[in-house]
């Protein structure tokens, strides 16, 4: 496309070069063809000048053996008069010829010359060669009739003269009207050289501009990239909430490509009577675009929590916010954990599936259910309640946990070794920790966010006894402890 | 695209992500006339976020004008990723396309 466009030009010269040289070629045939004309009626003009020259001087001829005849009565002066006697006529017919190829209008004067000769013949020549009365003839009509026969001529020959100016002129004219045509075919052909060379040279410029403009979106990127970048991080660092009660921790792992800026992001907000809100979320997509959707749908979450207690209602709320947006799909969950109680609310929104860890128990998946936010309107979602133990954890992430490989199958087996193998050791920022796990030895082709929700086992006798006995109090006013062996999972669903 | 009958199947095939989100885009075309149609998926084991909002997409048109579709199913990688995503929450998933096909020229 590129060189199309960069040879169009050339190609556009190169027909009107071929047109030019067309037009050339006509013009050079034309005037050929006029100059030989012209030189064909020039050769005839040339020779009816001769003939009508040569008519001239037989008459003369004639007049002068008669008149030489007269005064000597000597016969060789009758020898040019012989001699003219039978040419003058065939020069005159042949004179008559010519003049009517050439379509001069003296026809007239021929013919009066013709009669001029008859007349000369009839009144001077036959009465001189009869007799003695013949010199009275000549004196009486002689001149007269060659003064007369003179003219004639004289005016055939005007009239070649002003036919050979018309053909010269009208030749010149054709040549210069063609030196014309040619210099305006050349100028054209010229000026348009000159602006294919514009054109070419423009389209070299634009190519340059096109060069610059993508080095300015490679800039722009770039900035963009450490705006969402930025974005993120701002995100991210705002730190959790230390809690009595709840532990959280948190990690998150850019992507290793670097064109993959994600929307990934967790929250937690500490709540009243000991609740805490949290939540993870990806947003579909990477970039600017998907920072911005990011911040919207965590601030929506962040609102919805403050208005619902049910996580479900909390998401049907974002959803309709983000409908309303007409955002990027957002996957999500939250939830609530109760210190006191020691439950879990939380709902789902297209989003993998919660963790959760309880002392002396393998890790195993929790339900999941809905659709993602901001993709269809109306949408119900299923608040699950856990009723679970001191000592447990929930495990959030999002899908670059799971789907390192492309197989979620494979990524939860993963990730559930990870979860298991990490919190056994007892480690105090287990998000970390589940990160090491997977990671230690893989890179994230996604990014990766890790949110773990912990249950504060009390120690007895420890710094922080009289905090956890009043958890204990409360939640022993609650009764809601029971022993994890037989940890319930409540599901309901709110109306849409 | 292909006819089956009267259902206009759509396949696509292997690892579906955002360098191919055109070619989905384009794929996901509602055919003319209400013909129900079938997302046949058997042949492909990935679908990333950016394809799976455009399956919601399609839904979301397909509902707007009345067409039936269906979603078959079969590599279980895509149907724990769909199960994810919810997807059967917003149209039939299948995993057997004789099941797929039922469904779209029943009447009900």
């Amino acid at each position: 496309m590129e060189r199309l466009r960069a040879s169009g030009p050339i190609v556009v010269f190169s027909i009107l070069l071929v047109v030019a040289m067309a037009i050339l070629a006509i013009a050079g045939a034309s005037v050929n063809n006029l100059i030989s004309r012209s030189f064909a009626t020039e050769a005839q003009i040339r020779n009816a000048r001769l003939l009508a020259e040569g008519a001239l001087e037989l008459q003369l001829d004639e007049e002068t053996g008669i008149r030489g005849w007269a005064a000597t009565g000597a016969g060789t002066f009758l020898q040019p008069y012989r001699a003219a006697l039978p040419i003058l006529p065939k020069t005159l017919d042949g004179l008559g010829t010519l003049l009517g190829k050439l379509g001069i209008g003296r026809a007239a004067a021929l013919r009066d010359a013709r009669h001029v000769n008859a007349e000369w013949l009839r009144l001077v020549a036959t009465p001189v060669l009869s007799g003695p009365r013949g010199k009275g003839a000549l004196q009486r009509y002689g001149k007269k009739l060659i003064d007369r026969y003179r003219i004639d001529i004289r005016s055939i020959e005007d009239g070649l003269s002003i036919l050979e100016h018309k053909t010269d002129t009208a030749t010149r004219r054709a040549i210069e009207q063609n030196t014309f045509v040619t210099v305006g075919a050349l100028i054209a052909l010229a000026i348009t050289g000159l602006i294919v060379g514009v054109v070419q040279t423009h389209s070299v410029q634009e190519i340059a501009q096109r060069e610059a403009e993508s080095a300015r979106l490679r800039a722009a990127y770039a900035a963009e990239r450490r705006v969402s970048d930025a974005l993120q991080e701002a995100f991210l660092q705002k730190p959790l909430p230390t809690l009595v009660g709840v532990a959280f921790s948190a990690t998150y792992i850019p992507a290793s490509e670097e064109r993959k800026v994600g929307g990934d992001w967790y929250e937690g907000v500490e709540l009243q009577d000991g609740r805490v809100m949290f939540a993870i979320g990806d947003v579909a997509g990477h970039g600017l675009e998907a920072a911005v959707s990011m911040n919207r749908a965590r601030q929506a979450i962040v609102s919805a929590a403050l208005v619902h207690a049910d996580p479900a209602k909390m998401l049907a709320r974002v959803n309709d916010e983000l409908i309303a947006d007409r955002g990027r799909m957002v996957t999500a969950v939250c939830g609530i954990a109760d210190a006191n109680k020691y439950s879990f609310t939380y709902a789902t929104a297209g989003h993998p599936p919660p963790i959760l860890v309880e002392p002396g128990r393998a890790p195993r998946i929790l339900p999941i259910g809905g659709v993602p936010l901001g993709v269809l309107a109306n949408r119900a979602y299923r608040t699950h309640s856990i009723q679970t133990v001191p000592g447990a954890t929930l495990v959030l992430y999002t899908d670059g946990a799971v789907e390192f490989e492309r197989d979620p199958i494979e990524g939860e087996r993963v990730l559930l070794e990870a979860v298991r193998a990490a919190l056994e050791q007892g480690n105090a920022e287990p998000a970390t920790a589940i990160r090491d796990q997977i990671f230690g030895f893989r890179s994230a082709e996604d990014d990766v966010a890790i949110l773990t929700i912990a249950f504060v086992e009390p120690e007895e006798g420890s710094d922080h006894g009289h905090h956890e006995a009043q958890i204990i109090a409360s939640a022993s006013r609650g009764g809601t402890i029971v022993p994890s062996s037989s940890t319930t999972v409540v599901t309901k669903t709110n109306a849409a | 695209m292909s006819s089956d009958s009267s259902v206009v199947v759509i396949a696509l095939s292997g690892e579906l992500d955002v360098a191919r989100a055109d070619e989905v885009a384009r794929a996901l075309a509602l055919p003319g006339r209400g013909t129900p149609v079938l997302l046949d998926f058997s042949d492909v084991s990935y679908a990333d976020s950016t394809v799976i909002s455009a399956l919601f997409s399609f839904s979301e048109r397909a509902s707007e004008a009345n067409v039936r579709i269906a979603v078959l199913i079969v590599k279980p990688q895509l149907i724990r990723l769909l199960e994810y995503a919810g997807v059967g929450e917003a149209f039939p998933v299948f995993r057997e396309r004789s099941a797929a096909l039922t469904y779209l020229l029943g009447n009900g």
